[in-house]
């Protein structure tokens, strides 16, 4: 039985996956990737299949690698950086294949809109001889996954599927079918020495490895027959296009009024890439427009290709200034790259039409800037607070300046204005090493050192930050870490970790706790507050910052994302001196001046009582009937 | 057929739920439907857009500029932040209320009433309510969202009734805020029943 459903591409690529059978699920959260592994775990129980988050990509990658080796159907998801961090695994993994299936999920961000690279994973594909799917849509995503466990078995090789920000954040009507319960049915681990990489065995494997590449590539070739993953279009004239993921979607709408004039090279199966295809494909076209979003890495690869047959062809992509090199795609983008490409080419074919605004933006009266901003009664901005405090008396005290390191979590956002506190933030659980490397530096520096501190997320501390916190006690690093604890991962929609006591799947399991795990790594300061009391933290703070080696202090509190207090603050204007300290030093975006020159506090207020600490004329109180 | 909406807010106001809610519509309606949605860092308070595209064929989810058909905007400003989407034709629904900036970035001096009649300048087509305070009225300023959706089917902004969207509506609402909902939604459209033009009704047919 099918039916429709309105689903997020990220939910379509799940029931595709436990269509496909589905036993094991691993991952770590992650824009644009986290609801795959939310929509399998939520199905969990129902299907019978083992799924959980990771401490970190790595360690998902080679908990799914153990499954697919005893002949498990495994997957694993994460965004476009956390491929980076899984990068080891995954160079390795290539030679050694796996038994059962491993479908690797991949996220690709453009734009970006919530990632700190524009990376293309298609490039790791070519990297690590892994074969790369492409969807365009969600029901091609849907479809894929269904794939790539297949391609996945057949061939004994993982699968990337590789979605970007659009497939999997944008919800469309997909078709699915019902849905049986994992098979329970493995053969389990086999002992045999093929799964021991060794120098020789990597020698031994290379050669087919390589040799894969080619059958994929075959393979990919016949799917232009068969599968409406790939597809040719011919049009009637010289020129030809090609498209692969959301950008043929967007092909498609900018040539809609001239669609028998180009012929369309549709691509989803983008690595190995299909040559025999696309040579087919460039038999008939003189001049070739690639539409690809991230790297030209389709554009690269007809430019071998057309180089190694002595074709006489032109290209027009990113490598010659048509289309952008960075940023996302979209229609008009594509109508001005084919325009732009229009014009080189030697041709009578009319410029696509570009509709155009109705409206002028230039006229818009002035708007304002909306940077994101830590939550309303966040404890991020308490503990930034405390800090930049604690900072300015030890400047005044002890003439010491401080270097705030961030990490990636929504306390990033604790670098916007007013409260400045993020100077530097690199990658997941680099602030705590890169302060340490700060701190390593003091010895050549001709003035007084400053204070080092890093801030990390609860989560980013269990991801990457204990070998760090390790590296800095064993080496002597001068550092205070200041782990932000709300006991969720709050920026990708609140996953539980290893710090609360339970596991993906609702299931009770050990605390792991954090300031235990710094004193045991040796950190000789370990201080754990509630982040209630303002002064309170300023005092911790401090104390750890004037402390000489490691020390730490973990500050808990709530995410308002899931805990909301019930009470809420109002300005008494009969106290209000109209200062404004509570809207210059905070930023909370429950609070806002206005022209009659006093704060007024909005409806999205939830009683963190911050603004009342700061308040110095006592003006700001519990509104009455807020509790 | 092809009709393209466009929401625009700020993070928290809701977007994501109301373009779910026209996406699930649109297929029962039994078009193909595709929709954009900002989720990630911008949500914490940031400006958001959905991008709903539905249609007889698939397509790709941004809406190229100068193609809206309608615009809902939750927030003044962040309707005017996405003017240049609307096409020829286009309406616009929009919130009076303003969700003003808690940090003072310098730069501009946000003047919501001065964005409101830049709007209604330059739309033949808009319907201009303050949403939050209607919502207010019905029992939480956080159903602004429901309340707009009302008001665009109940003027015959979208391409299906406002029974066929409070069916959608009803399920996909938990069960604790659906009455606070109906609320919103019936006075919403009481509200709009006053004012849809006849000049509007003429150019719906
Ligand atoms: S108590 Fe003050 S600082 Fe806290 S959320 Fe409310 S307005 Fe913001
Ligand atoms: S979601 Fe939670 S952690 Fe993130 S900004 Fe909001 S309150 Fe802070």
């Amino acid at each position: 039985m099918t039916s429709k459903r309105i689903l997020m591409g990220n939910e379509a690529i799940a029931f595709g996956a436990m269509k496909a059978g589905v036993q094991i699920a691993s991952g770590y959260p992650g824009t644009p990737s986290t609801e795959v592994m939310e929509t399998i775990i939520s199905n969990a129980n129902k299907y019978g299949i083992y799924a959980e988050w990771a401490t970190n990509e790595k360690v998902a990658l080679e908990t799914a690698v153990g499954a697919a080796y005893s002949g498990a159907n495994a997957m694993v998801t994460m965004k476009q950086v956390g491929l980076n961090v899984a990068s080891d695994p995954l160079m390795s993994l290539s030679y050694i294949g796996v038994k059962g299936s491993l479908v690797i999920l991949v996220s690709d961000d453009p734009g970006p809109h919530s990632s700190q690279t524009e990376q293309d994973t298609r490039a790791f594909g070519h990297f690590s001889n892994i074969p790369v799917l492409d969807p365009s849509t969600p029901q091609e995503a849907y479809d894929m996954a269904k794939l790539a466990f297949k391609l996945s078995h057949e061939m004994e090789i993982p699968v990337i599927l590789r979605t970007t920000t659009r497939v999997s954040h944008g919800c469309a009507d997909v078709m699915i079918e019902d849905i049986d319960p994992a098979s329970r049915d493995i053969e389990g681990f086999v002992k045999d020495p093929k799964w021991v990489i060794f120098p020789k065995l990597t020698a031994q494997r290379h050669p087919w490895l390589e040799e894969l590449q080619v059958r994929l590539s075959d393979r990919f070739s016949e799917y232009f027959k068969e599968n409406s993953f790939n597809s040719i279009s011919k049009g009637n004239s010289k020129i030809g296009m090609v498209a692969s993921g959301v950008s043929y979607l967007y092909a498609k709408e900018a040539i809609k009024d001239s669609s028998e004039t180009f012929s369309l090279f549709k691509i989803g199966t983008v690595h190995p890439f299909p040559e025999k295809a696309a040579l087919e494909f460039l038999s008939n076209i003189t001049d070739l427009i690639v539409i690809e979003e991230l790297d030209p890495y389709l554009e690269e690869q007809f430019l071998q290709l057309i180089g190694r047959h002595h074709l006489d062809m032109n290209i027009y992509g990113k490598k010659n200034g048509h289309f952008p090199l960075s940023g996302e795609y979209n229609v008009d983008t594509v109508i001005d790259g084919v325009n732009s490409s229009l014009k080189d080419i030697n041709t009578d074919v009319p410029f696509l039409y570009h509709s155009s605004p109705v409206i002028d933006k230039e006229n818009v009266p002035p708007l304002p800037v909306r940077p994101p901003t830590l939550c309303a009664g966040c404890m991020h901005r308490t503990v930034f607070y405390a800090f930049k405090k604690a900072a300015g008396k030890l400047r005044t005290e002890k003439g010491m300046e401080s270097i705030f390191s961030g990490d990636i979590g929504c306390y990033t956002l604790g670098n916007a204005r007013p409260l400045n506190m993020v100077d530097t933030c690199l990658c997941m659980g680099a602030g705590i090493s890169i302060a340490a490397g700060l701190s390593h530096t003091h010895h050549y520096q001709r003035d007084q050192k400053a204070k080092q501190v890093a801030f990390i997320g609860d989560s980013t501390f269990f991801h990457s930050g204990v070998a760090a916190v390790i590296s800095a006690v064993y080496n002597n690093a001068d550092i205070t870490v200041a782990v932000l604890d709300n006991r969720t991962t709050a920026m990708t929609g609140h996953q539980p970790h290893p710090g609360i006591g339970l596991t993906a799947t609702g299931v009770s399991t050990k605390v792991i706790d954090i300031a235990d795990v710094l004193r045991s790594c040796g950190v000789d300061l370990v201080e754990t507050i509630e982040v209630n009391d303002l002064g309170e933290c300023i005092d911790t703070a401090k104390r750890a910052m004037e402390f000489e080696g490691p020390s730490a202090v973990v500050f808990k509190g709530r995410c308002v994302g899931i805990t909301k207090g019930k009470e809420q603050y109002v300005v008494d204007e009969g106290k209000c001196t109209g200062c404004m300290l509570c809207v210059s030093q905070l930023g909370c975006p429950a609070i806002f001046s206005t022209s009659s020159g006093l704060p007024v506090i909005q409806d999205n207020c939830t009683g963190c009582s911050l603004c009342a600490q700061v308040c110095p004329s006592d003006a700001i109180v519990l509104k009455e009937d807020s509790q | 057929m092809k009709f393209d909406i466009l929401i625009a807010g700020v993070g928290g106001q809701g977007v994501v739920l109301a373009s779910r809610l026209l996406a699930t519509a649109a297929m029962d309606a039994g078009f193909h439907v595709t929709t954009a949605e900002t989720i990630g860092m911008a949500q914490r308070e940031g400006s958001v857009t959905s991008h709903i595209r539905i249609g007889d064929e698939v397509c790709g989810s941004l809406i190229p500029s100068g193609n809206a058909d309608l615009i809902i905007g939750l927030e003044p400003a962040e309707a005017a932040r996405n003017i240049h989407f609307l096409g020829m034709n286009g309406s616009i629904v929009v919130n009076e209320h303003a969700v003003m900036p808690s940090v003072l970035n310098g730069c501009v001096e946000y003047d919501p009433y001065q964005v409101l009649e830049f709007l209604k300048g330059n739309c033949r087509d808009i319907l201009s309510v303050d949403f939050t305070q209607l919502a207010k009225q019905a029992g939480t300023y956080r159903a602004a969202n429901v309340a707009m959706l009302a008001a665009a089917a109940g003027a015959d902004l979208i391409p299906f009734s406002s029974g066929d969207l409070w069916n959608v509506l009803e399920k996909m609402v938990p069960e604790k805020y659906r009455d606070v909902n109906r609320k919103a939604f019936d006075m919403s459209l009481e509200r709009v029943s006053g004012i849809k033009n006849p000049e509007q009704q003429a150019m719906d047919v």
